[in-house]
């Protein structure tokens, strides 16, 4: 049983994700993998499929993991984990491993969580493996050089959704809600949150409830990317607080059919204060924020924050 | 001695994986291999078989799961058929990367289309250069067999690679044959349990699969070649081993039948050999030197062997039971790999290519009668006017 963290000065000394990747400066999905290993600790295996996380943090005799670390394809990282998690289940009953079952730990990108992989990932979780299985968000196919995922929001630029005379919006769609998609459809799920590098105690504590569940779980972590979201690297941070007092990005747990908010907000930012700071959204007009705002609002009404946006006191 | 049951290729399989002991297996169900997975199910169910039983979502997951249970340190089983085989195609190569020695059964069915159950070996043969062992067996005791012993080539140090298991469908996946079950304990002496050294273990960490830079590439590709290399000489030692345990013993590359003073043989793999067989006997009756080689290791292609054994034949058949659109020769890749194998023996050998039996139709005995003509007459006449012919159209 992993134990409830206080505050950051009482998280665990120890690093499992340690210097050795190559990451961009600034990188959201780094600091995500940095405090999911700290909070899982020595007995974890890490799955990774394909995305950033695997190219920028592996080369030949050279990965950041302490704890063993293996590939999957970016289509399959749920069904990789479910054979481990198999393995182990069997090996210890069939008395052919001795030891403590480890902890398994898929940690995907929006495009093997969301796209690509999501069919393994339901997989996974319809059978009930005793996994869990992080989506690092950072709205894109980053690793690619910056393409449109199911979850990169209305009116970004990547470049696949490029803006232009005909198409002012740049990206034309609205994002996936995967935690939705993952919440009311699979029975056998044990546990589900959100989560941001924002708040890396609540993140820790959401990875150790994660693990301490008996079966899958699914955690979905907003994670900024400053060279997809086209902002400087020293503003990561502000970006991952900066979607969650908009709304952009909703803060909670669903347990027993019920979301529970991880952060009080008075209020809300308006959207444009976010949108403003990053030059994938540079290209919008006046009425795509409105349309953005609305469907935020809606968003987070869903989940249960019905505080208003209001503008910042200039 | 184990006990002897009239059993389908499915149920012959499936109980070679119980003998197996294995630890994880994974399924889905198509056409016609699906008997394998069913008998498997039916014994963990039973309580004669302590495994974990996965229903995957697909059979790219099915791969998926294998790979994973695998690369944990478990024996792994997995099977499909036809269109469910390309479908898993983007894992087989990081199974065999890995050098996880999975084990799947394919039970041969035509690609889509024509979108019938019907065998073909095309499925199998779109992964045959995927880094994994493969072979067909004719009967339903051989099925049986040759999963045990790709177990052990596969898991031996030297090799460390994955298998494919083929059987033509329907022909033999469905049909009973006789098969002598072998005692656990002959193959507890026989197979070892599962050891890789490179598993996962928090007590021991390492990383499986990084993305390497374009420098690292050669060596890689070029240790699962010396892997692929290395698999001749276990397989030779396998064949011994079980011959001296289970007293029957196969030709581990080639089996030749009606061929000591054969003039012309027939050449190909899998269930339809067994009636090429039948009608070779028919025609040695009437005193003409035919005889049938049949291909027993498609992967690695057993070159020295075909080049030592068959370059004394004056012209070989090549039956293909699959399709191969724009190929050379106009055949399939069985009489491509031979041709190529034969090639420095030049004229010597004629050789000339049928496809048959496409879409699961059968090969009929007049077919092989007129594939044998054909061979004859080229033996005769030293002239190869069409390199391959398709049945029943163009011959």
């Amino acid at each position: 049983m992993l134990e409830r963290i206080p505050s950051i000065r009482k998280a665990p000394d120890e690093e499992y994700y340690v210097p050795g990747h190559r990451t961009c400066a600034g990188c959201g999905p780094a600091l995500a993998y940095r405090l999911t290993a700290k909070a899982a600790g020595p007995n974890t295996i890490f799955i990774g499929p394909t995305g950033c996380m695997y190219v920028a943090n592996t080369s030949y005799g050279c990965g950041p993991w302490r704890v063993p670390w293996i590939h999957a394809q970016i289509t399959n990282g749920g069904a990789v984990a479910s054979g481990i998690e198999a393995a182990f289940k069997v090996l210890a009953r069939k008395k052919k491993y001795q030891g403590e079952i480890p902890h398994v730990i898929v940690f995907a990108g929006d495009g093997g969580a969301v796209d690509i992989g999501l069919q393994a990932l339901s997989g996974m979780l319809y059978r009930g493996h005793d996994v869990l299985f992080i989506c690092y968000d950072n709205e894109s196919y980053a690793n690619t050089g910056i393409q449109t995922s199911p979850t990169t929001p209305y009116g970004a630029w990547t470049t696949f959704t490029p803006a232009g005379p005909a198409v002012p919006e740049g990206k034309k769609l609205f994002p996936k809600d995967n935690p939705k998609v993952v919440a009311h459809g699979h029975p056998e799920l044990k546990y589900l949150a959100t989560a941001s590098i924002g708040w890396p105690v609540d993140l820790m504590n959401k990875v150790r409830k994660g693990l301490n569940a008996e079966g899958p779980a699914y955690l979905h972590i907003q994670a900024p990317c400053p060279k997809g979201w086209q902002f400087p690297p020293n503003k990561t941070i502000e970006m991952a607080k900066l979607a969650v007092q908009t709304g952009m990005f909703q803060l909670y747990e669903y347990e027993n059919g019920e979301y529970k908010l991880s952060v009080k907000m008075e209020e809300r930012k308006p959207v444009a204060e976010y949108l403003k700071l990053q030059k994938r959204f540079a290209h919008l007009q006046p009425e795509h924020i409105e349309k953005l705002q609305a469907f935020v609002d809606a968003r987070c009404a869903e989940v249960g924050i019905t505080v208003p946006a209001v503008a910042s006191a200039r | 001695m184990g006990k002897v049951r009239r059993i389908s290729g499915c149920v012959a399989a499936a109980n070679a994986v119980k003998l197996a002991d294995v630890d994880v297996i994974c399924s889905y169900p198509i056409r016609p291999y699906t008997g394998i997975m069913s008998e498997l199910a039916r014994m963990v169910a039973d309580g004669e078989l302590d495994a974990e039983f996965i229903h995957g979502e697909g059979e790219h997951a099915q791969l998926s799961v294998v790979y994973g249970a695998s690369a944990a340190g478990a024996r792994t089983f997995t099977g499909s058929s036809g269109v469910g085989v390309t479908y898993a195609f983007e894992v087989y190569s990081p199974i065999s990367g890995e050098r996880l020695p999975v084990q799947m059964a394919i039970g041969d069915r035509t690609l889509d289309p024509p979108g019938d159950f019907g065998s073909e070996h095309t499925d199998a043969e779109c992964c045959r250069d995927q880094g994994w062992i493969q072979g067909w067996a004719s009967t339903q005791q051989e099925v049986l067999d040759m999963h045990l012993i790709y177990y052990r080539v596969g898991e031996d140090p030297r090799v460390m690679l994955p298998q494919f298991v083929c059987q033509d469908g329907y022909y033999i996946t469905h049909i009973l044959g006789e098969v002598d079950i072998p005692d656990p304990s002959q193959v507890k002496e026989f197979l070892p349990p599962y050891k890789n050294h490179h598993v996962l273990d928090p007590k021991n960490p390492m990383i499986i699969g990084a993305q390497i830079e374009p420098a690292m590439g050669p060596p890689l590709q070029y240790q699962r070649y010396q892997a692929m290399q290395a698999v001749g000489q276990v397989l030779r030692e396998a064949h011994e081993e079980f011959a001296r345990i289970f007293g029957r013993r196969y030709d581990p590359f080639l089996e030749e039948y009606l061929t000591e003073d054969a003039e012309v043989v027939i050449f190909g793999q899998g269930a339809h050999m067994v009636t090429a067989k039948a009608v070779a006997a028919r025609l040695r009756n009437l005193g003409e030197k035919v005889g049938v080689v049949r291909l027993r290791t498609f992967r690695p292609f057993p070159t020295e062997e075909i080049r030592r054994r068959m370059s004394r034949f004056k012209a070989i058949g090549v039956l293909d039971n699959s399709v191969n659109f724009g190929i050379s020769c106009n055949g399939g890749v069985l009489l491509s790999e031979l041709r190529a194998a034969l090639y420095d023996f030049g004229d010597k050998v004629k050789t000339v290519g049928f496809v048959a039996g496409l879409g699961g139709e059968v090969v009929t005995h007049d077919e092989f009668y007129r594939m044998f003509r054909k061979i004859q007459e080229i033996a005769k006449t030293g002239k190869v006017e069409q390199t391959a012919y398709w049945l029943p159209f163009e011959l």
